[in-house]
């Protein structure tokens, strides 16, 4: 497959260096791939330091250009983004479409973008093409970010003069388990080793505990306890953490994300400008990508304007008689993306909700990202958190990239004689990991939110007199309909011993280590001097590949109800 | 029809996935092991895990808490000990969970004015289901838990399981020797 081509380094071969130059130990770099934007940060040994690229940028966009047999990303040579995404050959905003199937609302979205993205709706990875010599060249989400993260780790290895192996990236709050495989797929085929996948707002997180740690004397030892919230949106995600801080520590209280950004704004204003823009590019044809990029490029400038001025005028020529000659206001922007911000409050106030407390309770309230320029995004950060100000100690585009590259020094084991890495995060699970029971109901085991490392247990039962097998669905996600979740794997358990319904006790326990790694053990509990039927079932999940949504269904289909499980009714007076 | 109440309950992580397989016998064995396990806090209340006194505030909890992840959190764990420590962040996390919550410490409070404090023994859970839903049965798994904790703390460290960070921090103590 064209996936090994990429696969740059041999363990033997780093391992041995590592041996050798080992008097001092990697310290792993930080990196933040965005929808549109990325960057990488290392600390120096004294503080962090964003990494610059030949064109003395700190900031690369996210895109990947196929032209003949040689693909090349935005790290180098981003002047050439926009005339690469009027020919079709470049891709881009791949973090919205890693790990989804073509029947996701969001692939669907992606089908205006100024390349080839098709779906057949029947639960498999979509069909991703750029347009090369007249001919679609196909490619995967994970291919087109490990060609950028090659380029990105020849460029801190130049900068660092020395190997990169080991890395800290950041991730959207709302990626599922599958989605971090398949970042971290990317990274090894890139030839980089991933201490750790970082919800982006808990990077800003870690970053604000060691500022609050710096600047406060009265924090130093006391340990008073700050709140801060933090809202993070950039092109293809929203997030929102809050973290209580003390002494270094940070930690996540409630996390919420939804697939929600800027990319989200652009074809929302789009859509506005040229309400037939669907039906127009729908063929794909060279010309109609030029279209595409062309309206992109317009509207994308007004967007950016439009956080500064209250009205700009735009004019492009989309050719074909077709011209766009109008003036925009902020307000249009604002009532066109209504929905947008309406999904911004809501994710804020699930996260107050969550951690169980009011506006009022938040110290800091901290905004990040690219769409932290958009004045409408500000008003409704502040006005849900009942504040005239936000936290103004960092940079919006570097705080991400920052914190992974602080997570990347404390996990590499570096310690800073001035205290500057006495830092630590503790992290929540972002989505509820559970299994399918009582019917098709999703039954959480270990909840959201949760403290990490965890591990929690639940009892289940059989639902059909002498059911001698049971079939385990892992999911992860918060809706009830167990379908409506991201299905992680499954397996059976064999071998209950014939009962009534209901009698059998079947453990389903699930594991989060420090590093992140969801383990699940299930088996049957027998009591007494009976012996264990069969040995419980450890499996490390996800163990579901491409197309989990057509693996549910078939599943489904061949199985029915005839594997059930329902989950033990609590007893109500726990506290007797 | 329905057996048992399956309360959510803290387990320990799975020191090496060996020992997880025989996870599910975990109380039905833990009355044999009572008899010669190594004393590891076993009859620690939560106020003792957290090292604070029943009287203290929520501030002071928190407190308690935030010193003692930065002690045990496998992040920062030194080498060899990230599987012990990672157990015992998960119970000091019970403890903050239970202590940091009004309702929960209340009834904790309660729990302990009974008298039902953690220094009993665990024989008199196993064997019996509808005591244990009388006497408070989180308690009593909750001692189970950590009796499978001693049982697992008598193997060795394999070590798999631990962070990057503890695996530098050892590699670098290993050739500082």
């Amino acid at each position: 497959m064209a996936e090994q081509a990429y696969t740059v380094v041999s363990d033997s071969e780093t391992t041995g260096e590592e041996k050798t130059s080992s008097s001092f130990p990697e310290i792993a770099i930080g990196i933040d791939i965005g929808t549109s934007q990325c960057s990488v940060a290392v600390w120096s040994g004294s503080q962090v330091e964003l990494v610059r690229n030949t064109r003395n940028r700190k900031l690369m966009k996210s895109y990947v250009t196929f032209k003949d047999e040689v693909p090349a990303g935005g790290v180098s040579d981003e002047l050439a983004h926009e005339y690469d995404m009027l020919s079709g050959a470049a891709i881009f905003n791949m973090k919205r479409l890693i790990g989804r199937v073509d029947t996701d609302p969001v692939v669907h979205a992606s089908k205006s973008l100024p390349f080839l993205v098709e779906t057949l709706n029947i639960g498999v990875r979509p069909f991703i093409a750029a347009l090369v010599n007249n001919m679609w060249r196909s490619t995967t989400p994970e291919e087109v970010l490990a060609i950028f993260l090659v380029e990105l780790r020849a460029m801190a290895e130049v900068k660092l003069k020395r190997p990169v192996r080991n890395v800290v990236l950041t991730v959207p709050v709302s990626f599922s388990r599958f989605q971090l495989t398949r970042i971290e797929r990317a990274c090894a085929m890139a030839g980089l080793h991933v201490l750790r996948l970082m919800p982006e707002p808990t990077a800003v997180a870690l970053l604000y505990a060691q500022q609050q740690q710096q600047s406060g004397h009265e924090n130093m030892g006391s340990g008073s306890e700050k709140i801060a919230l933090i809202f993070n949106m950039g092109a293809g995600y929203c997030d929102v953490a809050i973290t209580a801080t003390a002494g270094g520590v940070s930690q996540i209280k409630a996390l919420a994300g939804s697939t929600v950004g800027g990319e989200d704004l652009l074809q929302n204003l789009m859509h506005h400008l040229l309400p037939n823009m669907d039906d127009l590019f729908s063929s794909h044809g060279i010309e109609e990508i030029k279209r595409m990029g062309l309206l992109r490029v317009a509207t994308q400038n007004a967007i950016h304007l439009l956080s500064f001025d209250e009205s700009v005028p735009i004019d492009v020529d989309l050719g074909n008689g077709t011209k766009l000659s109008k003036v925009l206001t902020r307000t249009e922007l604002e009532e066109v993306n209504k929905e947008v911000f309406e999904k911004c409050e809501a994710l804020i106030k699930r996260c107050l909700q969550a951690a169980k407390l009011e506006a009022e309770d938040v110290h800091d309230v901290i905004i990040v990202g690219g769409c932290s320029y958009v004045p409408k995004v500000r008003n409704i950060v502040m006005s849900i958190c009942k504040r005239q100000e936000l936290y103004s100690g960092m940079n919006p585009l570097e705080a991400a990239v920052r914190g992974a590259a602080l997570e990347g020094a404390v996990a590499s084991g570096i310690s800073d004689p001035f205290g500057n890495l006495d830092l630590l995060t503790i992290q929540a699970t972002p989505l509820s990991i559970g299994i399918q029971a009582d019917g098709g109901d999703f039954v959480p085991v270990i909840h959201q939110n949760t403290t990490t490392p965890v591990r929690k247990e639940q009892i289940f039962t059989t639902v059909h007199d002498d059911q001698a097998e049971a079939l385990i669905l892992v999911y992860e996600g918060d809706e009830k309909a167990a379908e409506h979740n991201h299905l992680l794997g499954y397996f059976k358990i064999r071998g209950i011993p014939p009962a009534q319904k209901g009698v059998p006790e079947i453990s389903v326990c699930m594991d989060i280590d420090a590093s992140n790694v969801l383990r699940v053990f299930a088996g049957v509990i027998v009591h007494g001097t009976q012996r264990a039927p069969m040995p419980f079932m450890e499996v490390r999940m996800p163990t579901v590949d491409d197309g989990h949504g057509w693996s549910a269904q078939a599943l489904h289909k061949m199985y029915g109800s005839t594997l059930d499980l329902v989950t033990v009714k609590k007893i109500q007076h726990r506290d007797c | 029809m329905y057996l048992r109440t399956p309360i959510d309950r803290v387990l320990f992580s799975p020191s090496n996935p060996q020992f997880s397989r025989t996870q599910k016998v975990s109380f039905r064995v833990n009355s044999k092991l009572n008899n010669n396990v190594i004393e590891i806090s076993e009859s620690k209340s939560f106020y003792e895990l957290l090292g604070i006194q029943e009287t203290v505030s929520l501030l002071e909890i928190k407190q308690a808490y935030k010193q003692l992840a930065r002690k045990y959190h496998p992040d920062v764990s030194p080498p060899g000990r990230v599987e012990e420590n990672t157990q015992r962040f998960i119970r000091v996390q019970e403890a903050y969970e239970t202590l940091s919550d009004p309702k929960s410490r209340d009834m904790y409070d309660k729990h302990m004015s009974k008298g039902l404090h953690f220094a009993f023994s665990p024989r008199r859970k196993c064997q019996n289901d509808e005591s244990m839903e009388n006497t408070g049965e989180w308690k009593n798994r909750w001692h189970s838990q950590l009796s499978e904790l001693k049982r697992r703390n008598s193997h060795k460290d394999s070590g798999n399981n631990m962070s990057w960070g503890a695996h530098m921090r050892r590699q670098r103590s290993e050739t500082s020797l």
